[in-house]
């Protein structure tokens, strides 16, 4: 399973979200995402992942699409992509 | 302008005896208990045999993912509010609408696991949602964000008296004017290893019953050995009697008096003086004669030394009376729920007015000669249709609340 599609399983779960819902361009608040449930999820990104991300790295997260493009730099850096 | 009168419109209960108002009062009627032996994982640590655990699932209730991320208090707390409020049919999403809730611990599932992982796993990475789920105003402010209510907000944490004082301080704002309709009660889930060793560690808990683990707790009774531990929530919709009215709402009762007073002399050890004061308080407001209580709910733990101080209190405040006036502790049946135990009980008190039968006191069977009160045991008992009713809620700390509710 690649990165984004991942991100959408875990996403469904957290959020109850339905998979047509789940638009990699859509703007997380347009998903429901409010900035505490996103800290949460980020944590269970991180736990998916096995990587970890910095504060900065999260500012620049607006979409599921961000999301993904930060995972595959974070697991590219820790040599694990 | 007269006062404004509080109307109660809505209940809900999620109880070791049910999860619902229905439910619960008629487990009351038929005096089923709810206590029973805690699973090994909780008795084997902690010591304590016995408990009155809720048989929760929080499906469908919740999605599982929303349920995750909700303390068990806070789940009990939704669901008992969600009841209250679809049984009043209240629809009042604005500033005119507030909660006033009751804790002990508030989040006590919670902050376990995050101390077992930190200091059991040495796992120092905390999931974030930990604050905002352990934080003892959790409970209540989910409450308020379900349904809408933007108007006055308070958390209660005075152990076993929260959530009594609660519905009186909720009944307060809605007699000032600061509101027209309010949420009430508490909740309480802290049936964990660490909390269960906290309490055996006071030596106040009683142990199992050698031949009927469900008759541990036996308040008023010659054999009592203290209390049993419970969990769970109730919840009330209070309302200006006037706008409940007009809107046709089912009113199933008036709370019309609060007391609510300090011992400021010990944490732990009961003051006959400071529970005289909150009983009287409660009476001279609700404006009525010790003869129209026709159903006290005592707070009556079955310890040894609070049975007796709170049989005593009784007997100084309603005199001659209170030969006359039946008495119970239902914790006998649901156990001690603390923060959640005022609210609870309130529900219970309401049997009485509701349906006309009196809870008892579930295995009195040798009542304590020091406990001289006119005691409904073993069994429910028609009530003679009582004018009102009256709810005691004693707490560590010193906190006496006592609530009275009239039929409406």
């Amino acid at each position: 399973m690649d990165t984004l599609e991942r991100i959408k399983q875990l996403a469904r779960k957290e959020f109850s979200l339905e998979a047509a819902e789940l638009d990699a361009a859509a703007p997380l608040d347009s998903l429901g995402i409010d900035s505490l449930s996103f800290i949460e999820f980020m944590f269970k990104i991180e736990e998916e992942f096995g990587v970890s991300m910095s504060d900065e790295d999260l500012k620049g997260i607006k979409t599921l699409g961000d999301l993904e493009r930060h995972v595959a730099a974070a697991l590219a850096a820790a040599g694990k992509a | 302008m007269a006062a404004r009168r509080v109307a109660v419109t809505g209940a809900g209960v999620v109880s070791p005896l049910g999860a619902t108002l229905e439910e619960f009062h008629r487990a009351l009627c038929d005096a089923r208990p709810g206590i029973r032996r805690l699973p090994d994982e909780l008795a084997q640590p902690s010591g304590v045999q016995v408990g009155a655990p809720v048989d929760w699932n929080p499906l469908p209730l919740f999605k599982e993912a929303e349920a995750a991320n909700l303390d068990r208090a806070t789940q009990f707390a939704l669901a008992a509010a969600g009841q209250a409020v679809a049984a009043s049919g209240l629809e009042i999403a604005s500033e005119r609408g507030g909660v006033y809730w009751g804790t002990g611990l508030g989040g006590a599932h919670t902050l376990e696991a995050a101390y077992k992982q930190v200091y059991g796993a040495r796992e120092w990475r905390l999931r974030p949602l930990t604050v905002p789920m352990v934080m003892s105003n959790a409970a209540g402010s989910n409450v308020a964000v379900r349904h809408g209510l933007r108007g006055p907000f308070a958390n209660f944490a005075t152990a076993c008296s929260s959530s009594a004082m609660a519905l009186g301080e909720a009944m307060r704002v809605i007699q000032a004017g600061r509101a027209d309709a309010m949420i009430a009660g508490g909740s309480e889930a802290l049936l964990t290893p660490g909390t269960l060793a906290a309490w055996q560690a006071l030596r106040t808990l009683a142990p199992a019953d050698a031949a009927n683990a469900a008759a541990s707790c036996k308040p008023f009774d010659k054999r009592r050995q203290g209390l049993v531990l419970g969990e769970g929530a109730a919840a009330f919709v209070l309302e200006d009697e006037s706008r409940a009215r007009a809107r046709g709402a089912p009113i199933l009762a008036l709370l019309t008096g609060y007391g609510n007073s300090c011992d400021a002399v010990h944490l732990s050890r009961p003051d006959r003086d400071g529970q005289i004061r909150a009983m009287r308080e409660a009476l001279a407001e609700s404006a009525l004669a010790p003869e129209a209580i026709g159903y006290i709910n005592a707070h009556g733990t079955a310890t040894a030394v609070g049975d007796v101080v709170e049989a005593e209190a009784i007997n100084a405040v309603f005199g001659g009376v209170a030969a006359r006036v039946p008495v119970s502790s239902t914790k006998s049946l649901h156990g001690h729920l603390l923060g959640g135990a005022g609210a609870l009980e309130f529900a219970a008190a309401l049997l009485p007015l509701l349906h006309g039968w009196l809870p008892p006191t579930a295995f009195l069977e040798q009542p304590d000669p020091a406990c001289r009160l006119r005691h409904v045991p073993l069994r429910a008992e028609r009530a003679d249709a009582p004018r009102a009713v009256m709810s005691n809620s004693f707490a560590f700390g010193g906190s006496n609340v006592v609530l009275v509710a009239e039929r409406a």
